[in-house]
């Protein structure tokens, strides 16, 4: 089945910024080499205890020592380049998803939190658009992996937004001021803008209604870009106080798939 | 049909906000729990841990006198690089990431227990020692606190000792 256009395009933006994101955080890791050195705070020697079965850990002790761990990192990279370049085959998904799932271990399950979900979330994406076009389909299959991307992307500012409702201390803006202050780049200086409670105030419940209201992003294409719009804002503001890049990149690499879901409901 | 699937979804997500249900737990669903998010970011404000060591140096005579206790918690200076490349800052959140699970497992042990078999007690230790090697080259012996610390829009308002680790000797 021939592609359209628009599909084409999406799935184009989403490979690109996707690698994008993954190459980011895989120079970062190839940084980190003295932190997971035996010697360092992330030592496997220490972490290997988590492990809850013999047989498994003696193969992670093969897999997680310090060569073979900057190889999956130096494969991963080469795959990332792949990615942005070739575009995506079964096989490259299928090796970035295992070699995902091993850096997830190595940092005892998720290294920076929310951006290594939505990284696994994309790279499931790509591997159910893979598997469904193995069969035969491939438009059927990417449509299938961009709203998968989109439903867990949507999901992610849904509830963010609805537990922070659900909390007095966001309702009254206090929350926002707390967090700021133990930010990696903090604390707020005495006069910043955002001690000023009434202005801590209108900043919480502008996104958390924003967050809240994702779901209407879907409704409309031009609703679906101002959504964008304002979550590229959003991110590179919680990159700018709490120093979480790879937020940024990771929910860039979702956009492509909002948008085309977006133009699908109509 | 499709804008209802969609409605109803999302009234279900509500609804488990609302409505708690037992939290599975295992050492393979925390090693695997980017497959499971939950998407709950910045959300609960309260009594936070904090990591706090101190280390023994010898005097003139070689007797041991304690430091104060010093606060181990990570402040980067922001650069507009860090969007591209943020190792650092990466892994100073990793450490304070660790401290909050030494916290929940600490939480989760049962009564009675011996907190030092656990991973993350071992690394915090690690991790108060790189600190405190740096600050005291000359150090004998380290020791660190686990506090639970409760903040206001401008400064602490209480501060509560959850665990306080025996002395190590380096």
């Amino acid at each position: 089945m021939l592609i359209d256009t628009p599909l084409v395009l999406a799935v184009r933006a989403l490979e690109v910024l996707f690698a994008l994101s993954l190459t980011i955080q895989t120079l970062e890791y190839l940084r980190m080499g003295p932190a997971t050195a035996d010697t360092g705070l992330w030592s496997w020697s220490l972490q290997r205890t988590d492990i809850p079965h013999a047989s498994w850990c003696r193969l992670l002790d093969v897999l997680f020592a310090p060569d073979m761990h900057r190889l999956n990192l130096c494969l991963r990279l080469a795959a990332a380049v792949w990615l942005a370049v070739y575009g995506s085959s079964l096989g490259l998904v299928v090796g970035l998803f295992v070699s995902n799932v091993l850096v997830l271990i190595r940092w005892r399950g998720a290294f920076n939190g929310g951006s290594d979900f939505l990284t696994l979330v994309v790279l499931t994406g790509l591997l159910i658009a893979q598997g469904v076009g193995v069969f035969g389909d491939v438009a059927l299959g990417w449509q299938a992996g961009l709203w998968y991307i989109t439903i867990q992307a949507i999901t992610s500012y849904f509830m963010s937004g609805w537990v922070k409702i659900m909390r007095p201390e966001w309702r009254s803006g206090a929350a926002m001021t707390i967090f700021l202050n133990a930010a990696i780049y903090g604390p707020l200086g005495p006069r910043h803008a955002l001690r000023n409670r009434g202005l801590a105030l209108l900043g919480a419940w502008a996104f958390i209604v924003w967050e809240c209201c994702a779901p209407l992003a879907l409704v409309s294409p031009e609703l679906a870009t101002a959504f964008c719009a304002v979550a590229g804002v959003f991110h590179f503001l919680v990159f700018w106080f709490f120093g979480l890049n790879r937020f940024f990149w990771a929910w860039l690499a979702s956009f492509p798939a909002i948008l085309w879901c977006a133009t699908q409901l109509q | 049909m499709t804008e209802v699937l969609f409605a109803t979804y999302f009234v279900v997500l509500l609804a488990t906000l609302v409505f708690k249900t037992p939290i599975v737990k295992g050492p393979w669903l925390f090693l695997l729990r980017a497959f499971f998010p939950n998407w709950k970011f910045f959300h609960a404000v309260g009594h936070v841990p904090q990591l706090f060591a101190r280390a023994s140096t010898p005097d003139d005579s070689g007797a041991p006198i304690w430091s104060d206790w010093a606060l181990i918690y990570p402040r980067r200076v922001r650069r507009w690089h860090h969007l591209l490349h943020n190792p650092d800052t990466n892994l100073g959140l990793a450490q304070q990431n660790l401290v909050d699970h030494l916290w929940a497992d600490l939480y989760d042990l049962p009564e009675g227990a011996d907190p030092r078999g656990l991973v993350t007690y071992a690394m915090v230790s690690r991790l108060a020692h790189q600190f405190l090697s740096e600050l005291h080259p000359d150090m004998r012996q380290y020791q660190f606190e686990l506090r639970m610390v409760l903040c206001d829009r401008n400064e602490v308002i209480d501060t509560q000792v959850m665990m306080t680790a025996p002395e190590v000797s380096c």
